[in-house]
């Protein structure tokens, strides 16, 4: 599948030299790129933000919400399609990690285990939604339908993405956008979504495999027969 | 020492491969076109996925957020304050605990062997639907006067429509006729179904037919 006219762009609009993200490779410890003392750092302040929620102190929402509010709107606006509802989301998200903050027993990071019930709390409004569509009788598409952002660097870029992904299944595009956009690692993805680290991978992989695919132009033959 | 990939080993270095395994694949795609568009293109992947990566300020969120945590606290607060009365009660051993719960345990089968025992037992009373039944029986009640008022406008009736005069009068006859058949079988079937609302409008709607037509046959009085 082409690109549906739109001359994609990975040799005209982005630039040659990829970033570092382009080949992110994750390392086997804990924290991608940092020492054992940042791991230690992350963790005590993971604890220290799960032990403050846990006792009811407003300020360590107010602080989670500081390092992880931006990040978990753009999540759920990215599964959601549109800011109103990912702001609900987000509040919705806050609201269930107070009413059970004290079942959590850290068996995965606390923040990890924020952004689950986020992306649970995601897909209950994306069922309830679907499901308002049914009783109205309307037969838009089950995949959310972006709303305009801001202007980026590549609109049109982002346009093709984002159509390509409405394309993915819904596993597909929530591991791509969990890796390549929101940048966590397969160990927290597979905390986030319920599978395994293998599985986050291949998914991704998959996933990529099929985005190639929908926005690749056609490709020359000389390349065809190398 | 440098490690050595082939074309073939691209996707499964795509797919899981470490740093060294990518940093292998580079070099190799230096020297093989293919490798080099298929990993720029993988690349760009992740390029394109920063077009998504939108982290604007909301500030109207975090107090939404704020006030709604808060206001549940308060909810929260509420029921425990619910539950702090029952913690007040004073501290028992498990032996006045257990001897406290089979006290009560034993007062709940007393009571429920009581309203057992004296439980209402006459034919009304059996009645699990009262209201249907009381309805019921003003449906009937009803039916009852309203089908004796017809009567009575039949008996007037009865002279013109066995002697009838005119074809129009022989026709309201056959008419009555057939409505009565009507009623008979509606009767039947009510009888059978006596709660079910619909034959009651049925058999009504037929009654004020009948009505009508006696109306029209005593005004058709030559």
């Amino acid at each position: 599948m082409g690109t549906m006219g739109l001359a994609l762009p990975w040799r005209a609009r982005i630039s040659p030299t990829p970033r570092e993200r382009g080949t992110r490779v994750e390392p086997s410890e804990p924290f991608s790129g940092g020492s054992s003392s940042a791991a230690a750092d992350a963790q005590s302040e993971d604890a220290a933000l799960a032990a403050g929620c846990r006792s009811g102190d407003l300020r360590a929402y107010e602080r989670l919400y500081a390092m992880h509010g931006a990040r978990m709107k753009n999540v759920a606006r990215n599964v959601l399609g549109n800011p109103v509802d990912a702001e609900d989301a987000v509040q919705e998200t806050f609201l269930k990690v107070q009413r059970s903050v004290a079942s959590f027993r850290g068996q995965s990071s606390f923040v990890t285990w924020t952004y689950r019930i986020l992306i649970n709390t995601c897909y209950d409004a994306r069922r309830s939604r679907l499901r308002k569509k049914e009783v109205a009788n309307d037969d838009s598409e089950e995949t959310p339908r972006p709303e305009p952002r801001a202007p980026g660097a590549h609109p049109s870029l982002r346009m093709a993405l984002e159509r390509a992904l409405a394309k993915l299944s819904q596993h597909q595009r929530d591991v791509f956008l969990l890796y390549e956009v929101e940048g966590f690692r397969h160990a927290e993805i597979a905390g986030m979504l319920e599978m395994s680290e293998t599985a986050s991978k291949n998914t991704l992989f998959q996933a990529k495999k099929n985005l190639r695919q929908m926005l690749e132009p056609p490709r020359s033959s000389g390349a065809e027969t190398r | 020492m440098t490690m050595n990939v082939t074309c073939s080993d691209r996707e499964r270095i795509f797919e899981d491969g470490t740093a060294v395994e990518w940093a292998a694949l580079e070099a190799h795609a230096a020297s093989c076109q293919l490798c080099a568009e298929e990993v720029r293109a993988w690349k760009s992947l992740s390029i394109a996925a920063e077009e998504l990566h939108d982290y604007s300020d909301s500030p109207s969120l975090w107090p939404r957020i704020e006030r709604a945590l808060a206001e549940e606290a308060a909810r929260k607060a509420q029921r425990g304050q619910m539950w702090n009365w029952f913690s007040r009660l004073p501290r028992l051993s498990i032996g006045w605990q257990t001897g406290l719960a089979g006290a009560f345990v034993l007062l709940l089968a007393i009571t429920g062997g009581w309203i057992y025992i004296h439980r209402p037992v006459g034919p009304a009373d059996n009645d699990k639907s009262l209201l249907k039944s009381s309805a019921l029986k003003e449906v009937e009640s009803a039916e009852t006067v309203y089908e004796r008022a017809i009567d009575k406008l039949a008996a007037e009736a009865k002279p013109q429509l066995e002697n009838p005069a005119t074809p129009l009068l022989a026709n309201y006859h056959e008419k009555l006729l057939v409505l009565d058949s009507a009623i008979a079988d509606l009767r039947v079937q009510a009888g059978l179904n006596p709660s079910n609302a619909q034959l009651r409008y049925q058999l009504l709607a037929v009654y004020q037919e009948k009505q009508r037509t006696l109306e029209e046959v005593l005004e058709a009085k030559p």
